[in-house]
């Protein structure tokens, strides 16, 4: 991940600032930075949104497509996770620089989101133990700023209720030979029950104190941090702790309980925003990325 | 500006994709018509008084049909009166999307200048592009961007309408919903029926019209004679789940109620499904591609013999089922066919058919039945007024539906082709009927003819050789225009022979993918009928630039070798060339100038080489075992003014042809050899196959009835028996044998060397073969020629030559047309032939038994190359006792035995009692078997009978 070097005195400086409850950049410890979201950037995806955060941008993209079930679950539909570390966000990303902190990613990624107190998946079952629906959720960093978690966990959730899979059914002959059809009617889709995806909140250990969405100056002063998973109801569903430093018991509790105040904080905005977003249809003028 | 078109579509892989567009608008599109001053178009196509009198619109107007009513109608739109028409893009690409032949029916009215139909490209016009609504059907998007393009035009129109006498736009639907749509934006909007008979000078249009769905209703009668075709959904699982069949419908000639269907299974092979009754035929017509379900074993029939036709005037089912009932014969177990039934139709096929009219007995009736001149294809309904002047006509009419609860399909009335029995019309029928392309070159396909006065330029000079000192001279028939190839020998210093074979550079002309190079490539062939020529090329290429005539400069492909005195090849060269032919001369004048020991000229000298040469090169070929085979030509004389024919002889073969023909074969061989060296994946070759030995058993009991033995085991044992075959007192009987010989033989076809293994010629003994010497008659010389060019650098390439699949498919095209242009050679001869009896009355004529058959046997008349049937049985006589025999094959009639090669005398006559299927009737005179042969007809009649003029 990008790392920026950070002097003794500056260290000071930022740690006494968030002792103080005060930020470098003038938030207090529970603050995020401003979020920017946009849904339906990506044409050829079934849902999409692009999310920046500070100066983090992340593209999520939703594919959809028609799979075989996995046959422990055989009526349930699945997810899968590729996050690509772009070069354009930072230069180490170059060359397979990326692919590691890419596989990270994935990987919290399906621990979090791949599993059904997240998502429905028994809606996303076409025909049981014959064909579902599997989501490729393709995530693209595009800017590097920090507090990547976060980011891409808001996009994901703002990309899945972005994503319309098309309407099939199932038709049967007398021989029990199963066809898929499709409609015919580009409008006809299925949209995904979101309410319960959870957000991901990071802590990061600062001094004696923890900060929410740290920026990379901040993450450079802090030895662990914590990735927790919060749904809208304020439920911790994934915790993760990350960086070689420790944490005692009880600042993990108060951390839990912060990031649980935050996450649902965040949830409600976030929810209000999209649907808003959806009212306005195709009226909307596209701002895409270049604007 | 950007906007992007999404739909999703399965895969083949049974996946779901979903699919994105770009699609761009434009501001830059103009409206076409000539009162716009607004647009800024360089040329305009619709006119400013567009004026079809019509008492629905008395403004002049522009019309716009919607994509049903081009479907339908096409033929309506077809007619010259209809002019002035824009055609939106929407249902051009919905036309295309759902019938190929009306789209490009389509696309040749809008190359039509004199129609002024205009393409608006309103899905790409800023203010005429809609987006599909959220539950809106395709259609219904479609219907709508109509109606929002017809909107724009009027409003656009209307701000000039000071300047015109209130011009409109009409918009022409069937629909009604779209039609209460237009009608409330405050569109004009008419029906296509309302509109066509609103049309005051053109009342005969209205027979065009193609039944509509609403008509169909007043029709319809409660009973329900069809079974439901399933829908196409059902049918690919159905085939998916191999339950159903897929395969090519083919209605039997000779019973209406009986027809196969040819499923294609792995590779070559195919099975065959016996289709019988009605209701299991499900209103499939012939060539249709349909679905089929076997029925189950116990339901199995065999094919019956017997004959029926389709009789009844407007009868319904009630005969029919009875009809049917003398199908069913208790038939042996072993001659038992897989049955099934047709139960939905993949593909139709219909294209306009030729025939007559049954006219109705009901007077006023407007309803009349319509009888097609080929049996395989149903009678078909049409509504026309014109009834009573169509009766005695050959007319066109084009199926437009089969509903379920009618006995016969529905068409409409396209045009008349002239009265039946007229040599015209009849022409017209037999080219119809065999799908030989003969209508005027397009404008299109002329704008690529080189612009006249044509002569060869100084860089084509570069490029070539220049052989013009050469004494190149060509032979062909009597009267050729299109001479195709061209000859020239002289000795060497070193005392070798140089022999050049000079074939008109028609590729040099004809560049590859053009509408010229299209057309050709579909018409395939050049077709010779009696006394017409169908070109394959304008005439202009045929007859003049390409056409290798006498002291004119012409561009030629050449293929030079050096032979010596043995006419062995000692170096083979191709080369594009420059020529200037010495003389066109014809098989005779060649051969007069060979036998004429006084000509000493350089043409004469030249001639009297190749021949020498070709007699060797012959004897070569037969060593090696190349057959000669026969089949006997005829030629009509024709009367110069009425062109009806006056005398027939069968063709005569002299050195010369054989001759010329020596060289070509040469030319063919060399060049076969060398695309397939250069080419081993994509050259066009001809092969013949080997007949399957069963072939032949007819061949060889016919020669041991004569106690000749004939040995089939390779070509060159079978030449060789050919050969010998000879019976004292019986000169003709080779002969004979030899057309049997034909008969045994397998086609010859064009393929692509990539997609098959076998390439011998089993007729010349070759072991590669091609077509190369014809480029004027032929395609596939013209494909040969590009290949040939490539390989020695003369030319550049372009994809389609190097991709094997479509040139197997282009020989798929030319195998077609090849053998539909000769069946429609041998209608024509059959045509002129029965026209040379109509006006000679009763003949009698010696002939030879050439088939027997169970109940006939099959005569051949060698003085007119003609073959008939002399039936045994008849209807309306007591039949004689016949008795067949398959050895021999004999057959019995009373006392009398026939053999294979008899001789008998015939009287021949002409039987018009089917106006739409006159034929030669033959009747035996000799041998006389009491109350089967006819006595000898007066023959002092003919001579008193003038020819008959129509």
């Amino acid at each position: 991940m990008a790392t920026v070097q950070v002097s003794e005195a500056e260290k000071v400086y930022i740690l006494h600032g968030i002792r103080d409850d005060l930020r470098v950049d003038g938030r207090g410890c529970e603050d995020y930075r401003h979020m920017e979201i946009e849904t339906d950037v990506v044409s050829n995806t079934d849902g999409s949104a692009k999310v920046t955060l500070g100066h983090t941008a992340v593209l999520v993209g939703v594919k959809a497509e028609i799979g075989k079930p996995r046959p422990t679950v055989p009526a349930e539909g699945y997810l899968e996770f590729f996050v690509d570390c772009s070069a354009n966000a930072t230069p180490e990303f170059e060359g397979r620089g990326g692919e590691e902190l890419g596989t990270k990613l994935s990987n919290t990624l399906y621990k979090v989101f791949n599993n059904k107190r997240s998502i429905d998946l028994k809606s996303l079952c076409i025909c049981a133990g014959e064909h579902c629906w599997v989501l490729y959720v393709d995530v693209l960093l595009l800017q590097c700023d920090g507090n990547l978690y976060d980011a891409i966990s808001v996009a994901i959730k703002a990309a899945l209720f972005n994503t319309k899979i098309p309407k099939v059914h199932i038709s049967s002959d007398e021989e029990g030979g199963k066809e898929i059809e499709l409609s015919d009617d580009p409008y006809d889709c299925m949209r995904l029950n979101i309410e319960n995806v959870p957000c991901i909140v990071t802590l990061c250990k600062v001094g004696h104190r923890h900060v929410v969405d740290a920026t990379l100056q901040e993450k450079a002063c802090s030895v662990a941090s914590l990735i927790i998973s919060v749904t809208h109801k304020g439920t911790i569903t994934c915790m993760r702790k990350v960086g070689g430093g420790s944490l005692d018991p009880e600042s993990i509790f108060e951390m839990t309980e912060a990031g649980k105040r935050v996450g649902k904080a965040l949830h409600a905005p976030l929810m209000k925003l999209l649907e808003q977003e959806e009212s306005l249809g195709k009226k909307r003028q596209k701002v895409g990325f270049l604007g | 500006m950007l906007k992007s078109k999404t739909f999703v579509k399965k895969t083949r892989s049974g996946g779901v994709m979903k699919v994105v567009r770009e699609h761009y608008l434009r501001d830059d599109i103009w409206c076409g018509s000539e009162v716009c001053t607004e647009c800024k178009q360089e040329s305009t196509v619709l006119q400013k008084d567009a004026c079809m009198e019509s008492s629905l619109c008395s403004y002049p107007h522009y019309l716009v049909p919607d994509t049903n009513v081009v479907l339908h109608q096409i033929d309506i739109l077809e007619d010259p009166v209809i002019c002035n028409v824009i055609i939106l893009q929407t249902v051009l690409q919905e036309v295309r999307h759902r019938s190929a032949p009306v789209y490009k029916r389509l696309k040749d009215i809008i190359h039509e200048k004199e129609k002024r139909f205009y393409t608006f490209t309103n899905e790409h016009h800023r203010d005429t592009f809609i987006e599909r609504e959220p539950g809106e059907s395709a259609n219904d998007r479609n219907d709508r961007a109509i109606r929002v393009a017809v909107k724009w035009y009027s409003q656009h129109l209307k701000t000039f309408e000071s300047d015109t006498d209130g011009l409109k736009v009409v918009l022409l639907t069937n629909d009604q919903g779209n039609k209460q749509k237009a009608q409330d934006n405050g569109l004009l909007v008419y029906k296509c029926e309302e509109y066509v008979k609103s049309l005051i000078a053109n009342p005969e249009l209205v027979d065009r019209l193609a039944l509509s769905s609403d008509d169909k209703n007043e029709i319809t009668s409660s009973k329900v004679l069809f079974p439901e075709h399933l829908p196409l959904s059902r049918i690919q699982t159905g085939i998916k789940s191999s339950s159903f069949l897929q395969g090519t419908f083919r209605a039997s000639r000779d019973n209406y109620l009986e027809a196969t269907v040819f499923v294609q299974g792995e590779g070559e092979d195919g099975t065959e499904v016996l289709i019988q009754g009605l209701q299991n035929l499900n209103r499939a017509v012939h060539q249709d591609v349909v679905a089929v379900q076997l029925l189950p074993r116990s339901e199995w029939v065999a094919p019956s013999s017997v004959v029926l036709q389709d009789e009844g005037t407007a009868k319904d089912d009630e005969d029919a089922e009875e009809e049917e009932g003398k199908l069913r014969t208790a038939a042996a177990e072993a001659a038992r066919k897989p049955t099934g039934k047709v139960v939905g139709i993949i593909k139709r096929n219909w294209r306009p058919f030729c025939g007559m009219l049954n006219v109705s007995q009901i007077k006023e009736s407007t309803r009349h039945l319509f009888t097609p001149a080929d049996r395989r294809i149903p009678r078909i309904r049409i509504e026309t007024r014109q009834a009573s002047t169509l009766s005695g006509q050959r007319i066109m009419v084009a199926i437009d539906g089969w509903p379920k609860d009618s006995r016969y399909p529905n068409g409409h009335f396209v045009r008349s082709l002239g009265g039946a029995g007229e040599k015209d019309t009849e022409e017209e029928v037999l080219l119809l009927e065999h799908d030989v392309p003969h209508q005027a070159f397009s404008q299109a396909v002329l704008s690529f003819l080189p612009k006249m006065p044509w002569a060869i330029t100084p860089e084509d000079m570069m490029k070539r050789e220049d052989l013009r000192p050469l004494t190149v001279c060509s032979v062909d028939p009597p009267g050729c225009t299109d001479i195709d190839d061209a000859l020239h020998c002289r000795e060497l210093e070193n005392g070798n022979l140089e022999v050049g074979v000079h074939i008109a550079d028609v590729s040099h002309f004809i560049r590859p993918g053009n509408a010229l190079d299209k057309e050709a490539a579909n018409r395939g062939t050049t077709v010779y009928l009696c006394g017409k020529r169908i070109d394959m090329v304008p005439e202009l290429l045929s007859s003049n630039l390409c056409s290798l005539r006498s002291n004119v400069d012409r561009l030629a492909f050449s293929c030079i070798w050096e032979i010596n005195h043995k006419a062995e090849i000692l170096k083979t060269r191709f080369t594009k060339s420059v020529i200037n032919s010495k003389a066109s001369l014809t098989y005779a004048e060649a051969q007069m100038r060979i036998d004429d020991t006084n000509k000493n000229d350089d043409i004469t000298k030249n001639l009297r080489g190749l021949n020498k040469l070709a007699k060797i090169l012959k004897r070569q070929r037969i060593e090696k075992g190349a057959l000669t085979l026969s089949s006997l030509e005829v030629r009509f004389h024709m009367d110069s003014e009425t062109h009806d024919p006056i005398d027939l002889q069968t063709k005569e073969l002299m050195e010369t042809n054989s001759m010329v023909e020596e060289f070509m074969l040469l030319a063919n061989i060399s060049v076969a050899q060398k695309i397939y060296d250069e080419f081993s994946e994509c050259a066009l070759l001809r092969k013949h196959p080997a007949p399957p030995p069963s072939n032949y058993d007819i061949l060889i009991k016919a020669a041991k009835s004569k106690e000749v033995e004939i040995h089939t085991d390779s070509a060159k044992a079978l030449a060789d028996s050919l050969d010998a075959a000879k019976v004292d007192g019986f000169p003709y009987f080779n002969t004979l044998l030899r057309i049997l010989a034909t008969r045994c033989m397998m086609q010859a076809v064009y393929f692509c060397s990539g997609m098959d293994s076998d390439f011998h010629h089993y007729g010349l003994a070759s072991p590669i073969y091609t077509h190369f010497t014809s480029p004027i008659r032929r395609y596939a010389d013209i494909i040969v020629h590009r290949l040939l060019a490539v390989a020695i650098g003369a030319d550049t390439t372009y994809p389609d030559l190097m991709d094997k699949h479509k040139q197997s498919a282009l020989c798929n095209n030319l195998n077609y047309r090849h053998k539909m242009s000769q069946y429609a050679q041998r209608a024509s001869v059959a045509f002129h032939t029965q026209l040379f009896f109509k006006s000679r009355g009763i003949l009698n004529e010696e002939g030879f038994v050439l088939f027997v058959r169970k109940n006939a046997i099959i005569v051949l008349i060698p003085k007119f190359g003609l073959e008939g049937t002399v039936f045994f049985d008849s209807k309306d006589k007591v039949s004689p006792n016949i008795v067949f025999e398959e050895e021999g094959p004999t057959l019995s009639v009373e006392q009398h035995k026939f053999h294979i090669f008899d001789k008998v005398k015939v009287t021949i006559s002409l039987d018009d009692s089917n106006i739409q299927h006159q034929k030669i009737r033959m009747a035996l005179i000799e041998p006389v078997i009491p109350g089967v042969s006819v006595p000898p007809p007066d023959t002092e009649r003919p001579a008193k009978k003038q020819k008959l003029d129509r």
